[in-house]
Parts: C-alpha cells; structure tokens; sequence
C-alpha cells in the first residue's frame, strides 16, 4: 500500500507558498552536531515529485529521530513548519510539527521519482561549520523577509549527492545548529544578490571566509548599508548572521546576584524598530562592554546575539523572543536615525485599569496631579529604599496612584503638574487599583509625543478642574477619591444625618474650642472593654460589663470641640483616637497631668485651639430619653497639606469661573 | 509710616506694578540679589519677573528667601520700602511662591468677591 504524498509540496514549501499539512515521504536523515552539543537533525523529503534536503527538525522534536520514529522511508505530516532564508539566501525548512503516518518498514521503499528541487542555481558553498569566524557581522544581514523574496539565490550544492556520500555534507550550510550565533557567522557571501557589498571575497568557498578582511572589527570599519539590516520582528533564533538598527528605549541598572551557583552581574535594555520591540540583556563582561556605550534614546546596529525565547517572567514585551549579548555581539551607534521610532507607547487609558488582572504590566501617561513627599522605607531585605506616591489623571477622568521608587521617587518634582509617561509599570490590586514602577520601567516626565501634548491642551483647558474618580483609595488627603467633601454649613443646610442613617462626609475646619472639663473618665482596664468604671468605697474600681473589679482603671478620652470654617460652625465629639490626634498627648498623659500640673493641663487644650485639619466625620440622628439630636462624631483627622488644599480651591475657583 | 499701615494694601506682582504707581502695596518675592550698598535689593515674584525694592535705611542683616515688602510704588516701579518680613521656611512648610502667585491672580481676576475695605478703627 502506498501513501500518496501531496506532489507540489515541496516547492510551494520552499516558495513560501501555504500548504496544508502536506504528507511526505523522508528520504534521508543526518544529524548535525553542534559546537554547543546539541544534535540537529537535518531532512531530505520528498513529495513524489520534487525532493529537498533543507528541511531541519526542531530541537524540540529531536526524539522522533532518536527514538527511531522517523527513519529514512517513512511517511510523515508536516502539521507546521517555518521557512526560513539565511543570510545567504538559501532556504530551510524548520519542521516544528510532524506526524508519523506510515513506517518505513510498511512504505517499502522511495515512493515516486523524486528529483532535487532546487530554488536557484546559482553555486555557493560551503558554510564552514563552526568555525566562530569573526566576520564583519554589521555589515552582514539577512535581505529582508524571507517568504516574500524569491529573489533571493537559493540553496545550492545539495541537489547533488544528499544521499550519495557524506563528504559534500560536511560542507553543507546547514549544520550548525542555527541556534548558536557562531556557526553562522561565516558569511558566504556569494553572489550579488547579497548586498553586503564589504564581502569582496568572491570565491565563495569555504576557507575564504575565514581569510575575509572583514574580520576586524565592525565598530572600525566600512559604513553600514542600512539596506542589509532586518527588521526587530523577523528576529528569530535559526537566523544568526543578522544586523537590526533599533533605538535604546529603556535601559535598566546593572544588578549583580550573588547565590549558590555563584554571582553575576546583568543589565538588560530594550530596543525598538519600525516593526517591533524586542529586549536584550548583557552579562558580566559585556556589562563592562556595553553599559556606558548604549544610552537611551539613541540609535545602534546591533548584531551576532543569541536570539531566544522569551522569558515572560521578565520579559513583558510583546515579542516572543529576546536577545542576549555574548562575547562575539556588535553594537554600533548609528548616526542615522531616519525610520526609527522614538519610544513605543502602547497607553492603557485609566479607566481601563479596573478591567486589567493584577500584575500586568503596561504602560501609562496621565498628568500628575498631586504627589505625596518622598519617604524611606526598610524592605524585607534591610534595604532603605525611597518611595513617592503620585497620582496621574487623564481624559477619562479617572485618577489612579502611581508609586516611585528610589532616585525616581527623589528627583521627581510635580511642581506644575506634569505630564508623567511611564512604560512598564506594574498594576496592582493595592488600594483597589494603583501602579507601581519596577527596576525596569522607564518614566518619562514631559515627554516630547503627541499623547503628552494632547493631554496637556486637555488638562489645562479642562482637565484641572475635573472631578476625578480615583481607583486607588489611599484614605489620605491627597486623594480626590470618594471623599464627600462638605463645609459646615453644608450639614445644616442639606439636614444631614437626619433619615436615621448615619452620613460620611469630610471637612477642612479649624479648632475654636476644646472643652476640658470632663474630657477623661477612668475606664475598664481590660483590653476590649472601654466601659467607664465605677469607683468601689474599697477603692477598687468596678466594671458592669465585665462583671468585675480591677485595682486600676484607663485613662479615656471623650473630648468635645468645636469646629468652626467660613460658613458656619458644629459641635463635634471626638473620641479617644481622634482626641488624642487633636491634643497632641495621649489619654494617660493627660491624666496624669490633670492630676499634677493644671497649668500644663490647660496649655494643652489651648494648643489645639486654632489648628485647622482635614476631619472625616460621622453624622447621625442620635436619642438619648426621647430627645433627638442630630450627633457629629469625629471619626478621623488628617494633617491638612495646605498647598494641596489651596490647589485643590484654585481649581474649584477656575472651574466656578468657566461655567458661568 | 503711619499712613501706609492703616491702608488697604493690594497684593500684587511685576505684572501689576505700573497699574499700582504712587500707591501702597505688599509684595512678595524672593530675594535675587541684595545691592553691596544694602539700600537696594531684586526680588523675583512668582512669574519670575524682577522688582527692584528701595530701602530708606542699609539693611542690615542678611536677607534670603522670600520676603514681604510693604512701600509705595516709585514712578519708575521699584517698590520705596517702608517695612519687610522675611518668611521664614525653616519651619515645615516651604513658602510655595508660585502658588500664591496663582492666589493673586485670582484676587486680582474677582474684585468683587476680594473687595479691598478699609479696617475700620475701634
């Protein structure tokens, strides 16, 4: 019984052509071996009609072969495969998904008459197989994407004697795992085609590329052709002889480890093109190499770099490969910039924050409305580290908390509301919503896009006056978040409190009364019980609640003041917490005063007289033996940043001003 | 020196001067630069511009930071001093001056609810 194979296959494969699983019959197998260690197995199928020897099984796949599942003669799937051209031209197919239809023992035999396909027939040669070549690699790069071109010279030398004998092998191009940088280094700079023009080495023959001139240097020689550099998203790990031109977007520190397996330093930066983004990162010695070389904002040629996959772990853009620099990797500066993009934003509007998962990271732009002073904290690690939190709005009207960290969060002055744009920031679920920048996030403050523009016009013609929603409830003052902002008058006015349900709302208000009289009272010393304590005749004190005697009692506070703003003033109750907030001494102390020092005791309460706060208050219909009263109870006092809050009128003023 | 206490004094900045001419104001800057003669000294308002203020008497001690000059606008809008303060920042809060040139704008921008009254006495 003969399979058929889907005859034509093989050159719409090579032609770049889509083909649907097309069914083929291998013909011949060898393994490659790599500098590296690792096998590769490269393949001869066939479709019947036309044969080709450039197919290359994927590393991932290399079991087939070793555990003799594909064997010379059997019929196979391709279920996926990638095409690609090498620098010189010639094509491969890298088989990344393949099913064993028919055994070889069963086909009995080359199906068909196959003959060699051969995409050009131009000569070329001989790539040498591993010998790390030091080969003008800047100059060197892959024409362009390789299932368009056709023009391209193709694999030669194969056609003949694939089965035949080894030797031409061994020259083949397609050893070395792809995978290495080195191997590919030697250029085989055939033919015209290439428009690597430095290549003047004509006969393409294997040695020759050693005896290249080019081999010193990229960084000194000839200018680069920009013609022969590829774009980020053609990027793959089987192309190794590759030169990108990209501009440095963001480069991180250099970090240094230090575990068990030893210690390191890194950097890592990330680059962007015409066509995509892509990271890199350089360890130990080309740290010493390329930090103080690469700067960001600048243009470079970078080339010989291993290309991997990505480790999304790090790694959050949207490339699914990145690179790492190793010993024998070029970058130059490129003086020519022309085509390449300044930074690439992909700006998540703020309000699209909620529907985000924690932990994404993204990039951000908003203006800054307000930030908090720089602090220092400890981390776990005893390491001091300064933190500022900002908060960003935009045209969606929502504001939510970004946090610096280290020189960021020191340097960073929001004196005049600036446009922030920060790439790479993380979204956390603390506080609702809020962004924190990581060691590898880059923050731009004014920066010169059309995004920062556009949201400058919007804020300063409308934006400033906005009544923003904040995603981040931060409780603090600088916040403009669910805070029910109202003056004094307000609660006479609106009747607050007065449906039986206790209301929220927030005040600037200043201090015009404390009364000292009857602002302590012993309480229960147990810990959970604040009930006032009646003194015994045995001078034991009583706890109703607790149904017990203790020999000592706690100190309260339950401080009535008065709080007066513009408009109007209120009688508030602030209890324990909050009276020791506005005194400024804690329930013991002030005991203990009362009891010693009256005038020190009084000096007390005069202090607090006139000192203005922000004071979040509870207000509520309260009866006490069939009288009713509406009650406002301080529930907590926040400092009042005066030039926040004076902003924060200003804005009101402005915003009063353009609607009338 | 009597009169110019008692008088409702405009707060205003460089851009207001010429309209405040031979009449008493308050200004507030920060010191630029202080003449070797210490009779004259540049304060900076909050936009940034440069207001000359004119002493009867040398000064004499240092002055720094931002200060409030209280005196007559000449002809020739400098400021004839008659008393200053300086505002003093070494306690918390730093004297924000470009704020509270916003501030002024807007006391300048609605005169009808910043009407300026004379206090009256007893």
């Amino acid at each position: 019984m003969s399979m058929t194979l889907t005859h034509g296959a093989v050159e719409a494969l090579v032609k770049g052509l889509p083909v649907y699983n097309p069914v083929l019959q291998l013909l011949n197998m060898r393994k490659l071996n790599s500098p590296s260690g690792t096998s590769r197995y490269r393949l001869m199928m066939s479709d019947g009609q036309r044969s080709f020897t450039s197919f290359l099984l994927d590393t991932q796949l290399n079991h087939l072969a070793e555990e003799n599942l594909l064997v010379p003669n059997c019929v196979c799937k391709l279920t996926k495969t990638i095409l690609e051209t090498l620098k010189d031209g010639r094509r491969v197919l890298v088989v990344t998904g393949i099913e064993i239809l028919q055994k070889a023992e069963e086909t009995g035999g080359k199906i068909g008459n196959p003959t060699p396909y051969k995409a050009d027939d131009e000569t070329s040669q001989s790539m040498d197989s591993g010998t790390s070549v030091s080969e003008v690699s800047s100059s060197a790069a892959v024409p362009g994407p390789s299932d368009t071109n056709n023009s391209t010279p193709s694999p030669r030398g194969y056609g003949s004697g694939f089965g035949a004998t080894a030797s031409p092998m061994k020259t083949s191009p397609m050893m070395t795992s792809p995978m290495r940088a080195s191997p590919m280094k030697a250029s085989p700079m055939k033919a015209s085609p290439m428009k690597t023009s430095p290549m003047k080495v004509s006969p393409m023959k294997a040695s020759p590329m050693q005896a290249s001139p080019m081999k010193t240097s990229p960084m000194k020689t000839s200018p680069m052709k920009t013609g022969s550099v590829i774009s980020i998203a053609k990027l793959n790990p089987y192309q190794t002889n590759w030169t990108i031109k990209a501009r440095v977007t963001n480069k991180s520190n250099v970090r240094s480890w230090s575990n068990s397996k030893g210690e390191g330093k890194l950097f890592s930066f990330e680059i962007v093109d015409e066509s995509g983004e892509i990271r890199l990162t350089a360890f130990n010695k080309e740290v010493d190499r390329f930090f103080t070389l690469l700067e960001q904002g600048k243009v470079y040629y970078i080339s010989k770099a291993t290309v991997k996959i990505a480790n999304k772990q790090f790694n959050r853009l949207k490339n699914d490969y990145e690179i790492t620099l190793h010993a024998h990797s070029s970058i130059v500066l490129c003086d020519d910039s022309q085509g390449v993009p300044t930074l690439h934003f992909d700006f998540v509007p703020i309000a699209e924050l909620e529907n985000k998962e924690k932990d994404t990271i993204l990039d951000i732009i908003g203006v800054c409305k307000s930030a908090e002073d720089v602090s220092k904290i400890t981390t776990k690690t005893s390491r001091e580290v300064s933190k500022r939190a900002i908060s960003l709005i935009d045209t969606t009207e929502t504001v939510v908390t970004v946090t610096l960290w280290g020189e960021e969060a020191e340097k960073f002055n929001c004196t005049r509301e600036p446009v922030v744009a920060i790439k790479g920031a993380r979204l956390s679920d603390f506080g609702g919503r809020s962004l924190s920048t990581l060691f590898s996030s880059t923050v731009m403050v004014n920066p010169d896009i059309p995004e920062a523009f556009r949201l400058r016009a919007w804020y300063d013609q409308e934006g400033y006056a906005v009544e923003s929603q904040s995603l981040t409830y931060t409780g603090s003052a600088s916040s403009a978040s669910r805070i029910n902002w109202k003056t004094l008058s307000d609660v006479k006015n609106e009747q607050m409190g007065q449906d039986e349900k206790a209301e929220y709302f927030s005040c600037v208000a200043t201090v015009v009364y404390t009364r000292k009289e009857n602002c302590l009272y012993q309480a229960c010393p147990s810990a959970d019980c604040n009930k006032k304590v009646i003194e015994q005749p045995d001078g034991m004190y009583r706890c109703d609640k607790c149904n017990r005697q203790f020999p000592n009692f706690k100190y309260r506070l339950i401080l009535s003041a008065n709080l007066a703003d513009f408009g109007d003033n209120q009688w508030v109750t602030c209890f324990q917490e909050t009276a020791e907030v506005l005194l400024g001494h804690s329930a013991d102390t002030l005991g203990h005063l009362r009891d010693t020092d009256e005038t020190a005791f009084e000096e007390v309460f005069q202090k607090a007289n006139f000192t203005t706060h922000i004071f979040k208050n509870r207000v509520k219909l309260e009866t006490y033996n069939d009288e009713s009263r509406v009650k406002v109870t301080v529930m907590e006092i926040q400092p009042l940043d005066h030039r926040e809050y004076s902003r924060t009128l200003l804005r009101n003023i402005h915003k009063l001003a353009s609607s009338t | 020196m009597a009169g110019i206490i008692d008088v409702p004094k405009p707060r205003i900045n460089c851009s207001m001067l010429s309209q405040h001419i031979n009449r008493p104001v308050c200004f507030v800057g920060r010191v630029e630069k202080v003449h070797p003669t210490g009779k004259t000294f540049t304060l900076l308002d909050g936009e940034g511009k440069v207001a000359t203020v004119e002493l009867n008497e040398p000064l004499e001690e240092e002055l720094s930071g931002v200060v409030e000059v209280i005196g007559m606008v000449s002809n020739k809008g400098a400021i004839m001093a008659t008393t200053y303060n300086i505002m003093r920042e070494d306690k918390g809060i730093p004297f924000d001056l470009e704020l509270y040139n916003e501030a002024l704008k807007v006391v300048h921008d609605f005169p009808q609810h910043y009407p300026f009254e004379v206090a009256s006495s007893g």
